[in-house]
């Protein structure tokens, strides 16, 4: 059953951005990074914004958007609510978000979205610079 | 003289009408191809989201959420119309807003508030007329809707929903069946009726056993919303596509009613001419016969 690669496919409500043959997958899951070989068993998990990362012939690095994974029979599945592959990241904006002062928050939900706002922005250079 | 040159006026117009409508047939027909892919691409991300639901269920994880929970006796519902920004497009826009209207007046009836949204320039115009005030309106959602656009949306709604701000969420549009069919649907997108299934009706195969990262109750109660945004993503997509599609079976009655006005102006036309022309002989025949 367990082959030499995975089959991986990033769909996202818009379009489906990516299938592609890669020799490992290394998933930004909602605790920290993970990587999926060929012939892992079936998972089911929940993704963060951070950066996908495809590795084999074809080395490839995308920013996803939170979402959910599905691994099954060698088919490793994303579904976000958006991806970028690392030239389609604005830099310029992603800079602008970390580098706007930070009023002080007058509200727990202000504070959230600020923070989830920083951290995509962080994702997004990383990703970019990695490149 | 006068007859016949009036005669050439109006056909000229009407050929220059029909120019018209053609093209805008054709530049319908395109962009119905070009949302129709849009919508076909959106539906792998539906089907896989129904087969997660289906797994999470299948490995224990019990559907009690907010978002299910049916609320008897809604006090506050919102009703989403989407239509569009533009006309010539036959008995669309026309169509939804009657349904529209009957829901509207059924859920007074019922005693609750409405909240009325509008979607397109159609729905405000018509609304503003019958003297009904919207409570939100907008008109960014042309034929290609963006999902940042509805998701910001249906974050609203979330959260409303969840407050207990509002106990329903109905949307009345067009919804897309196939090429030749549409038909106009009120939908209860909140509470969601159920877990997504598949609407194929596929046979599931044989289970998986999954490992979960975290559990399934936790990635269930996050796949809800998902679900949510991706229902409500397709009432724009086949809004979309519906609005084309309508646009161009009007336009092609259109030409093909232009087509035939002109075969009777010609036809009257060349009546006329010929009437003319007899008429010419004739006289020239009168004074001829009057010199001799």
């Amino acid at each position: 059953m367990a082959g030499k690669t995975l089959r991986c496919m990033i769909v996202t409500p818009e379009c489906a951005v990516l299938d592609e043959v890669a020799d490992s997958v290394i998933l930004p899951l909602f605790d920290g990074d993970s990587g999926v070989l060929p012939g892992r068993e079936p998972l089911i998990g929940k993704l963060r914004s951070g950066e996908l990362r495809l590795g084999g012939t074809s080395s490839k690095s995308l920013f996803i958007d939170g979402g959910f994974v599905q691994v099954v029979r060698d088919t490793v599945t994303i579904l976000t609510p958006r991806a970028l592959l690392a030239e389609q990241i604005d830099q310029s904006a992603a800079q602008k978000v970390l580098e706007a002062p930070s009023q002080p928050s007058t509200s727990s939900s202000a504070m959230a979205d600020r923070l989830v706002a920083t951290t995509r922005a962080r994702a997004q250079l990383k990703v970019a610079r990695s490149r | 003289m006068a007859k016949t040159r009036e005669l050439v006026g109006r056909r000229k117009a009407i050929r220059n009408i029909r120019k018209i409508t053609r093209t805008m047939e054709l530049i319908a027909t395109a962009r119905f191809k070009k949302a129709l892919d849009r919508a076909q691409e959106a539906q792998a991300y539906t089907a896989k989201i129904a087969e997660l639901a289906r797994d999470l269920a299948g490995s224990g994880a019990s559907a009690s959420h907010p978002l299910l929970e049916d609320r008897p006796r809604p006090k506050k519902v919102v009703l989403l119309v989407i239509c569009s920004n533009r006309g010539l497009c036959g008995g669309y826009n026309g169509s939804i807003l009657r349904e529209a209207n009957i829901k509207l007046r059924k859920i007074r009836e019922d005693g609750a508030i409405c909240r009325l949204e509008l979607s397109g320039k159609r729905a405000i115009s018509y609304f503003r007329f019958q003297r009904v005030d919207a409570d939100e309106t907008f008109i960014h959602f042309e034929d290609k809707p963006r999902f940042d656009q509805v998701e910001e949306v249906a974050e609203k709604y979330l959260k409303m929903f969840l407050s207990g701000e509002i106990d329903r969420v109905e949307v009345a549009s067009m919804r897309f069946i196939s090429a030749a069919r549409q038909s106009v649907a009120v939908q209860t997108l909140l509470p969601l009726g159920g877990l997504p299934q598949k609407s194929d009706g596929a046979t599931p195969t044989q289970p998986v056993e999954y490992e979960f990262a975290p559990s399934a109750q936790s990635i269930l109660d996050d796949l809800l919303p998902a679900s949510f945004k991706q229902r409500l993503f397709k009432c724009f997509l086949d809004a979309a596509v519906s609005e084309q599609i309508a646009r161009r079976v009007t336009m092609k009655a259109a030409t093909e009613n232009a087509d035939g006005i002109i075969k009777t102006i010609s036809r009257q036309y060349n009546r006329a001419r010929q009437a003319q022309i007899t008429k010419e002989i004739a006289e020239v025949i009168g004074g001829a016969a009057a010199l001799e």
